[in-house]
């Protein structure tokens, strides 16, 4: 094992390969890892879905629901209802229509104290649970749906309420049952939800005292799977399926596959990202459509928001999915089509009923570029590990060159090493990348003290918060120049090593949970970090220090800015361009309050993790990019 | 000087208390790599409750703490309140570091005077170095490095039992010169709760006979002797506060055949999961020699000459093989690294160890969130980051001895050999 040998045999030359071609490689190492996720939209290089859990037994019973009267009878009674009390949930005649089934009926209430500003809400969720005439009640599905009043901003639900209790109906009368089924209708969209599952299982998820769940006094057993159901028309023409859920976790893929595979059985049209199945015969159009809708999925999940009740079950192991149905606007028929929609739901409810265990056969980690085919993690993951690749190569090869100027320094005075200093200060390397910290976590926690300081000067919450940020924006931006420090070449660039390092690392652990947040992280990080002028500031030129200045814009507060500008301008381009400023600020605002308010209430980490460690990282180069290396 | 040494006392023991005090506190002290079954404060205050109701706490699978461990920790538990509990806690790691630095003191004097001599050997031409600072800078960096230790910080806020065989540890090397009592004390008490440690006894020994020749055999004899008899007496004590033998199966067997096999961040628990039950003891056998045995005699005749450095491999190595390390004891090794400051210019691996080690720290709470909580990951997946963090660490510790082989073939032959015309750098192959 250990023998002297001569160096110039072996590592000694993958060392100077590195040094010699860095910033090639590096480049190389990022556009070839773009390029793969550009090609995974491609259908050579993904592989059709199928199912993986035996015991789903998909499509295989016979389906025996009729729903299609039985829900046209609860939907006109629950318009009725709905008039009548416009602006809130129909409690009683809710409960009462379950009892009437002879469910176990329950209503749960929930508050919510708004952060900021000690204003209650409150809520309720109905729900009702048939026990399992199979089984002891360890087991359960839910079917949820979320209750929006008339006079809602969102889209109507109350076809999949009707929906819901026909579908109970059915239930009721079957003995095949193995799982408990939970039947559950739930105010105040996600917030119901949340409260809901904090009860279930006893725990708070978000801040404690912000979302008071009480307790429930009825359970199932532990619950399996969930389907949440979105119907807006009694008319459904096609369904879409949505699976991003909070912090951008998705469900087993057994399942969205189930679900699409029973939509397509039952004749109605299946989509994904709203984008039905096209098959294009030019090659590259198929691609670009392919390609737009993994893009669709890869910006929703990076957010972390979920896209509908679904996503907040998989934080408790549950996996759990959306039908959305839709009507096509053009078609006007009286017939509504409830029987197929009743019979997916059935059939899908069915399934889930056969498990044997919870599901965990298929993937987890997957992107889908239509309804039919997946990527799974060993393929769309080596974008990412190529790109990041490109990161510690910059760190290496930094780092090695450092250890090269030190060796030649040491020919000089051969024998006086240890009397020297060994160059690197650690004393003020560690310093520095602790304020780092220190400043992002004081900042990720800040929000609390700035509506406090909002509030004496009678600003509202966005406002105190936005200008707030600001505010710190500027303060950190002019910060290094107001202490113009002095710093050694050899320091700053092992800051930058290890600021570096810590990036990738970030980025790999941000992966782990939602792939798609790292990837637009590390594309829109990554290049600017390899061409950053990392250099005594003798040798600096005007276009160094642009680069320089190019930094700020990736301060995650401007960033987050800039996006939700490009954002607005492509939604409201009609506009002109004063109102499109006018409604990106305000957007910027309310997404800022928004995030925050997230993280609090249902515990999503966008806010608090870009900000604890993105923004020290960003900092750190900020700082060497303006002090006076010498 | 002393200014910046007081500072570092004081900013270490703020930042502790203060997350001890934080809302973190609870979930740094549930963690799995922190908190293992040897020395999870919660057994602790289990196993003293159930001693204090006339229960033996060892009848359980609960309390694997010594005898007098336990009757310490009772009487802290009876007499202490939160309040000086934090601090005897903060208190006890700032006196670890204290005795690191006067270690780091000892080493750096001996390594000068040793370089000095083989100086005159070789009869190179140096200049006059400063001596003094690199003693001060050696101190000041071994205890900096325990005391700003991420790793050593989470041990002493999640309340871990490490703590305190931290500082017997560090009793142990600052006593290996200076007494035989208190090096026997610390050794037996450290074996008697965690059986690896024995095998410091062995620079203990390597030591005394580099100090003179003359007595040299009736030393060792009087070491020996010292250390059988206290450990008996301990032995002895410990049978005394417990009245039965039970406490040795629950001790030193738990620790023997691993039966608990709540992940950590060791390599036994997933190997002893998967493994058949019918070659279990083969295996275990096998894992314990690795650990216990098989290093110990190479090592001692490889590093002979430098005691402090075989004291720092049998650390690193029990560290990374035992049946159930945490990251107080990965932690206790590394803050010792500053004393092999002279051979940092002959490793090679320094980043891909420093990049291992910090992937790793961070990667297994978000993997273990994922196996446990969404249950979207499963084991391997945590398991893989505890091999990779194995792997890192036993990079680290062969490329610190073979740095010292380089250093010792430089000193004896100077560094600067030239092979045909080109300056050569030494590298492991």
């Amino acid at each position: 094992m250990g023998l002297l040998t001569d160096p110039r045999a072996g590592s000694g030359k993958i060392i100077k390969f590195l040094l010699k071609w860095e910033r090639p490689l590096c480049f190389f190492l990022y556009i070839s890892g773009i390029v793969w996720i550009l090609l995974l939209a491609l259908p050579i290089f993904n592989d059709n879905t199928y199912f993986s859990e035996n015991a789903l037994l998909p499509g295989l019973v016979t389906k025996e629901s009729n729903l299609e009267q039985t829900t046209k009878q609860y939907y006109t009674h629950l318009i009725n209802e709905m008039k009548r009390y416009p602006d809130v949930m129909p409690y009683a005649w809710l409960a009462a229509k379950l009892n009437q089934l002879h469910l176990d009926v329950f209503t749960h209430n929930f508050t919510l104290i708004y952060p900021f500003q000690e204003q209650q809400f409150t809520g309720q969720n109905i729900y009702g649970i048939i026990r399992a005439p199979r089984a002891a009640s360890t087991e359960a599905i839910v079917v949820s749906v979320p209750f929006r009043p008339i006079h809602s901003i969102y889209l109507d639900t109350a076809p999949s309420i009707a929906l819901l209790l026909a579908f109970a109906k059915f239930c009721r009368k079957q003995k095949y049952w193995a799982k408990d089924i939970i039947f559950l209708i739930t105010e105040h969209e996600q917030l119901g939800i949340q409260a809901w599952l904090d009860a279930y299982h006893g725990v708070t998820s978000g801040n404690g005292g912000v979302l008071i769940s009480g307790d429930l006094p009825g359970r199932a057993g532990s619950i399996q799977t969930a389907i949440n159901l979105e119907l807006h028309s009694m008319k459904i023409t096609s369904i879409d399926v949505k699976i991003e859920g909070l912090n951008g976790r998705l469900p087993n893929l057994d399942l969205f596959n189930l679900a699409q595979n029973m939509i397509a059985k039952e004749g109605i049209r299946q989509s994904f990202q709203r984008r039905f199945d096209v098959k294009y015969k030019n090659k590259f159009k198929n691609w670009w459509y392919h390609f737009n809708t993994l893009l669709m999925m890869i910006t929703s999940q990076a957010t972390g928001i979920p896209t509908g009740n679904h996503g907040l079950f998989h934080r408790f192991g549950i996996e759990a999915i959306t039908l959305e149905g839709f009507e096509k606007p053009g078609q006007q028929s009286s017939d509504g089509n409830f029987y197929q929609v009743g019979r997916i739901v059935e059939s899908i409810v069915r399934s889930l009923n056969n498990l044997l265990e919870r599901f965990h056969q298929s993937y987890f980690f997957y992107l889908l570029p239509s309804t039919d085919t997946y990527i799974s993690i060993g393929l769309y993951i080596r974008s990412l590990v190529l790109i990041i690749g490109g990161i510690f190569v910059k760190a290496f090869s930094m780092w090695q060159r450092l250890q090269v100027s030190t060796s030649t320094e040491d020919k000089k005075n051969i024998v006086v090493k240890q009397s020297k200093d060994d160059g690197f200060d650690i004393g003020i390397i560690t310093s520095e990348i602790l304020w780092a910290h220190i400043c992002g976590v004081t900042i990720a926690t800040s929000p609390f003290a700035l509506t406090y300081v909002g509030k004496k000067m009678d600003f509202r919450t966005e406002d105190s918060i936005y200008f707030g940020f600001v505010v710190i924006t500027i303060l950190t931006l002019i910060w290094p120049f107001y202490f113009r420090r002095q710093m050694k070449y050899k320091n700053a660039a092992l800051i930058c090593v290890i600021a570096l390092v810590e990036l990738g690392t970030v980025l790999m652990c941000i992966a782990m949970h939602n792939f798609s947040l790292a990837l637009l992280a590390a594309v829109i990080y990554v290049p600017y970090v390899f061409i950053l002028p990392i250099m005594p500031k003798q040798n600096f030129t005007k276009f160094h220090r642009m680069l320089s200045f190019g930094w700020i814009s990736l301060h995650p507060f401007m960033i987050a800015s800039l996006i939700i500008m490009c954002y607005t301008y492509v939604n409201f381009s009609s506009d002109s361009l004063p109102l499109i400023l006018f409604r990106g600020y305000r957007a910027i605002k309310q997404a800022f309050v928004f995030s925050i308010v997230d993280s609090m209430i249902y515990g999503n980490w966008l806010y608090n993790v870009t900000i604890s460690t993105m923004f020290p990282i960003w900092f750190l180069f900020w700082n060497i990019l303006c002090s006076n290396i010498l | 000087m002393k200014k910046q040494w007081l500072s570092n006392f004081i900013l270490a023991g703020i930042i502790r208390f203060l997350l001890m005090n934080s809302e973190y506190q609870k979930v740094i002290s549930d963690r799995v790599e922190v908190s293992t079954a040897l020395n999870s404060w919660k057994r602790v205050t289990e196993g003293v409750y159930l001693y204090n109701c006339g229960i033996d706490p060892y009848t359980g699978d609960l309390f694997h703490e010594t005898p007098i461990g336990l009757y310490v920790f009772n009487f802290i538990q009876q007499h202490l309140s939160q309040w000086i509990l934090f601090c005897l806690f903060v208190f006890t790691d700032l006196l670890t570091a204290v005795f690191l630095g006067l270690t780091a003191k000892q080493y750096a004097t001996e390594l000068v005077s040793k370089q000095k001599v083989e100086e005159k050997l070789c009869n190179e031409n140096k200049e006059t170095r400063n001596d003094a600072s690199i003693v001060y800078t050696s101190m000041m960096y071994v205890s900096a490095g325990y005391l700003f230790n991420p790793y050593i910080i989470l041990n002493c806020v999640g309340h871990t039992t490490t703590v305190f065989t931290n500082l017997l540890y560090s009793i142990a090397l600052v006593s290996m010169t200076r007494s035989i009592f208190w090096n026997c004390l610390s050794i037996s008490l450290l074996t008697l709760q965690g059986l690896y440690p024995v095998s410091l006894i062995v620079p203990a020994i390597i030591y005394i006979t580099h100090s003179s020749s003359i007595k040299r055999e009736k030393n060792i004899m009087n070491y020996v002797i010292v250390f059988a008899s206290i450990i008996t007496t301990l032995f002895g004590i410990s049978y005394y506060i417990m009245g039965s033998w039970s406490f040795l199966w629950s001790t030193l067997g738990f620790i023997l055949t691993v039966p608990d096999l709540r992940p950590n961040v060791g390599l036994y628990w997933y190997f002893f999961t998967e493994v058949f039950e019918h070659f279990r003891w083969l295996f275990i056998a096998s894992f314990q020699i690795n650990v216990s045995l098989l290093y110990i005699v190479p090592l001692a005749l490889r590093l002979r000459h430098d005691p402090m450095l075989l004291a720092f491999s049998y650390l690193a190595i029990t560290a990374i093989f035992k049946s159930y390390p945490c990251i107080g004891d990965v932690g206790f090794y590394m803050s010792l690294l500053p004393l092999w400051k002279h051979l940092f210019q002959y490793t090679q691996q320094g980043f891909i160890v420093g990049c291992f080690m910090l992937f790793c720290t961070v990667f297994a709470p978000t993997v273990w969130y994922q196996w446990i909580y969404s249950r979207s990951a499963n084991a391997n997946f945590y398991f893989g980051v505890t091999l990779a963090f194995a792997i890192a660490q036993i990079f680290l510790l062969t490329d610190i001895l073979f740095a010292s082989v380089k250093h010792e073939f430089a000193v004896r032959h100077g560094i600067n050999k030239d092979i045909s015309g080109n300056t050569a750098k030494l590298l492991l192959e």
